[in-house]
């Protein structure tokens, strides 16, 4: 799954891996919560690695890919009356369809770089505006799930059955991306990353590569977006299209090492546990842990250019400078 | 200088230091306390109306304190715990945690229909009670959770009764009002109310000649209100939040739109005192339907006073977050514990009818209290006035706005 390179990140790893088998035994209903939502983020991160991470490739609208899938997923269920389980794959087929199609519209007249990241924050506006004009995505009022709680209908009551089902699909979702990155494709979308003339004279088609990357970073963007709302059963187009969805998308795998494995996951988790760290530190100051969440989010972009993944990567006997090998 | 501590004097020293130390403690033991949440949205979008509700139950909470606490628990006091919603709908189900985790007994929240779905979704998990404060959307009462108890008007109740008001004032004016133009955000609240105004209007002989939405936030409503004056509508129906609705009231009055009668049905701004206070000439004769107080009720004219002296602004967020804590106090009172099961089943049998709002005894079906409604207000001069019904009203209604203005 993984090249480790240093002490430092088997430490950095273990630790997370600890936290996340912790929650089974701190009978805390707080830390399963928001590690919870932890989770579902984190595979809102692995998809912005696909193309941000492993292609170069910065979007600043990955909301339209997980408002595609929560939405598609809940039109068909409320709709249509479709099992959540087959609302599930329609909807990251529908959010690997979309990505595929900014990919190929946008790759087709090369656009690259911050134009990139414009056109795909325009497409999660555009579709932003959409899911609140058209009625068949309930309009302004969102859609509404009907609470039944049953694996059927992916609902579960008892939250450590539904922590265990999220941690297996993070665990599922770190796998496919291991494989992304140690598979031809995913040399491929390196070598564009690193330098796109260079690879298309090598002979790799760049514009196929990337479009499939997109494709790829929708069905797990989808993912995401399917889980939120079996969880919460509720979508308006804010909460599946609006910007803070984008951005929660790129800060996880910014901090914690983009193009990794574990960087999205670990970034992820890490910035939620500062987050609530500073809420319970300073419960009677609203606000303010958001001034200490930015302090140390100005300071991890300062101190650690590869993320906290680079960062273990320089500590330890077996240490090299930089590391993406996590 | 020698100093000799003998034994008997440092026993003496410390058991002295020790029941000082031991007092807080011994005194906590002789007030007994009672913990109840307020879940709010003090950052983010909402911020200003979650933290005037959390205000508003400090306020509450305080009042039943000094009047000697819940009684049937030995004089309990309320000890308040806040959490902040954060203006997400997946935090404030989080919150929910962090309240199961305080042992809260009962909790009011939240501000807004999205975090009141995920909320009182979350707290049924724990079977904990949710006293909703605001929570327009029909779809919060309408899920059979048996811990939810809205105790303010649904979006529903208060559409029909503002429209039945603008009813009445119409007939009264001779129907001067023919065509309206409708204004509305573009999420939930804005884009339900309008759906429902594009029905009902027509019914009243109201044409529609323009609807305009808008996202929140939106800067600019230079080319809306330029819309509105070129429709000729006679009647403005907004529905949109606090800086939307305050930029558009700006606009409006800049562009000169000839407007008989500027009508909110839960407007962001109308019924915001500091609207009035920061735009009065904009603000004169617009009139709202939505939450507000009985003003002549002692125990509101108490409130006035108080929150005056915390130099707050009293919205109607206040208003209900007080009132939703007095519904939680007198089921308190009732159940004479603390048990969740108990609460829930204290605020299913509530007929409490002494709260600060204009409302009947409480009945609560299917968690919705059927015995609350909206009233309609009017800005008069530095004041809003309270013009329907006519049982709490502090004003006679000016409709439509004289042509002077």
């Amino acid at each position: 799954m993984m090249k480790l390179n240093s002490t430092g990140q088997v430490v950095l790893i273990l630790v997370a891996v600890a936290y996340l088998l912790g929650v089974y035994f701190i009978s805390s209903p707080v830390w399963m919560g928001f590690t919870i939502n932890a989770l579902i983020v984190a595979v809102l991160a692995l998809s912005w690695n696909v193309t941000g991470g492993f292609g170069g490739l910065s979007s600043f609208g990955h909301a339209v890919l997980y408002g595609t899938g929560a939405y598609t997923s809940a039109i068909l269920q409320v709709t249509y009356g479709v099992n959540a389980w087959v609302a599930l794959v329609a909807g990251i087929a529908m959010a690997a369809a979309v990505g595929g199609f900014i990919g190929a519209l946008a790759f087709r007249y090369g656009v690259k770089g911050s134009y990139f990241a414009l056109v795909t924050l325009a497409f999660a506006e555009v579709f932003r505006i959409c899911a609140a004009s058209f009625d068949f995505a309930g309009g302004g009022s969102g859609l509404q799930l009907k609470l039944a709680p049953g694996i059927s209908n992916i609902q579960f009551a008892d939250r450590t059955v539904l922590y265990t089902f999220l941690l297996a699909i993070v665990v599922l979702v770190m796998l496919l991306t291991a494989w992304i990155k140690y598979s031809r494709f995913g040399a491929y979308l390196v070598a564009v990353r690193e330098n796109e003339d260079a690879a298309r004279a090598l002979g790799i088609d760049t514009y196929r590569i990337k479009v499939l990357a997109m494709a790829v970073s929708g069905a797990f963007g989808g993912l995401a977006g399917v889980l939120y709302l079996q969880l919460w059963l509720f979508i308006d187009s804010s909460i599946a299209y609006g910007s803070s969805v984008s951005i929660e998308a790129l800060i996880g795998p910014i901090i914690g090492g983009a193009g990794t494995v574990w960087g999205p996951v670990l970034g992820t988790l890490g910035l939620h546990l500062i987050g609530e760290g500073a809420k319970t530190l300073l419960s009677n100051a609203p606000g303010l842990n958001f001034v200490l969440y930015a302090v140390v989010l100005i300071c991890a972009l300062r101190f650690m250019p590869n993320g906290l993944v680079g960062l273990a990567g320089r500590i330890g006997p077996f240490a090299k400078k930089e590391s993406k090998d996590a | 200088m020698d100093f000799e501590i003998k034994r008997r004097t440092l026993l003496k020293a410390s058991g002295a230091a020790a029941v000082t130390l031991a007092m807080p403690g011994i005194l906590r033991a002789a007030t007994p306390t009672v913990k109840v949440g307020v879940l709010e949205p003090l950052t983010g979008a909402l911020a200003y109306n979650g933290t005037q509700s959390a205000a508003g139950a400090k306020f509450a909470a305080e009042k039943i304190n000094a009047m000697g606490g819940i009684k049937s628990l030995g004089g309990a006091k309320i000890e308040l715990v806040v959490v902040d919603a954060q203006s997400k709908p997946e935090i404030a189900a989080a919150g929910v945690d962090t309240l199961a985790q305080q042992e809260v007994c009962a909790f009011t929240g939240s501000s807004s229909s999205a975090l009141g779905l995920a909320s009182t979704q979350a707290a049924a998990k724990y079977n904990l009670a949710q006293v909703v404060s605001i929570g327009t959307a029909e779809t919060i009462v309408s899920r059979g959770l048996a811990n939810v108890f809205r105790f303010t008007p649904g979006i529903n109740k208060c559409t029909s009764v503002a429209l039945g008001n603008l009813q009445k004032l119409n007939e009264a004016a001779g129907h001067a009002v023919k065509t309206a133009a409708i204004v509305h955000e573009d999420g939930p609240f804005g884009s339900g109310m309008a759906k429902i105004l594009a029905t009902e209007l027509p019914k009243q002989g109201i044409e529609i000649v323009e609807t305009i939405s808008h996202p929140t936030p939106q800067r600019d409503f230079s080319n809306i209100a330029l819309r509105i004056k070129a429709s000729k509508a006679d009647i403005l129906i907004p529905s949109n939040y606090l800086n939307e609705y305050t930029l558009m009231a700006k606009a409006i009055h800049q562009q000169r739109v000839d407007l008989k009668a500027i009508y909110s049905i839960l407007g962001g701004a109308a019924s915001n005192i500091k609207f009035v206070r920061e735009n009065n000439a904009i603000a004169q004769y617009v009139m709202d339907c939505n939450h507000w107080y009985d003003p002549k009720k002692e125990e509101s004219k108490e409130l006035t006073k108080t929150v005056a002296a915390a130099k707050l602004d009293l919205t109607y967020d206040i208003m209900v977050s007080y009132a939703s804590i007095q519904l939680i106090a007198d089921a308190l009172e009732r159940a004479a514990s603390t048990d969740r099961q108990k609460m829930i089943e204290s605020l299913a049998s509530s007929t409490f009818d002494k709260s600060i709002m204009p409302y009947g005894p409480t009945k609560f079906v299917h968690g919705d209290n059927v015995n609350s409604q909206p009233v309609n207000t009017q800005v008069r001069g530095e004041n809003i006035e309270l013009v329907f019904p006519k049982e709490y009203a502090t004003a006679e209604a000016v409709f439509p706005i004289p042509a002077s203005k």
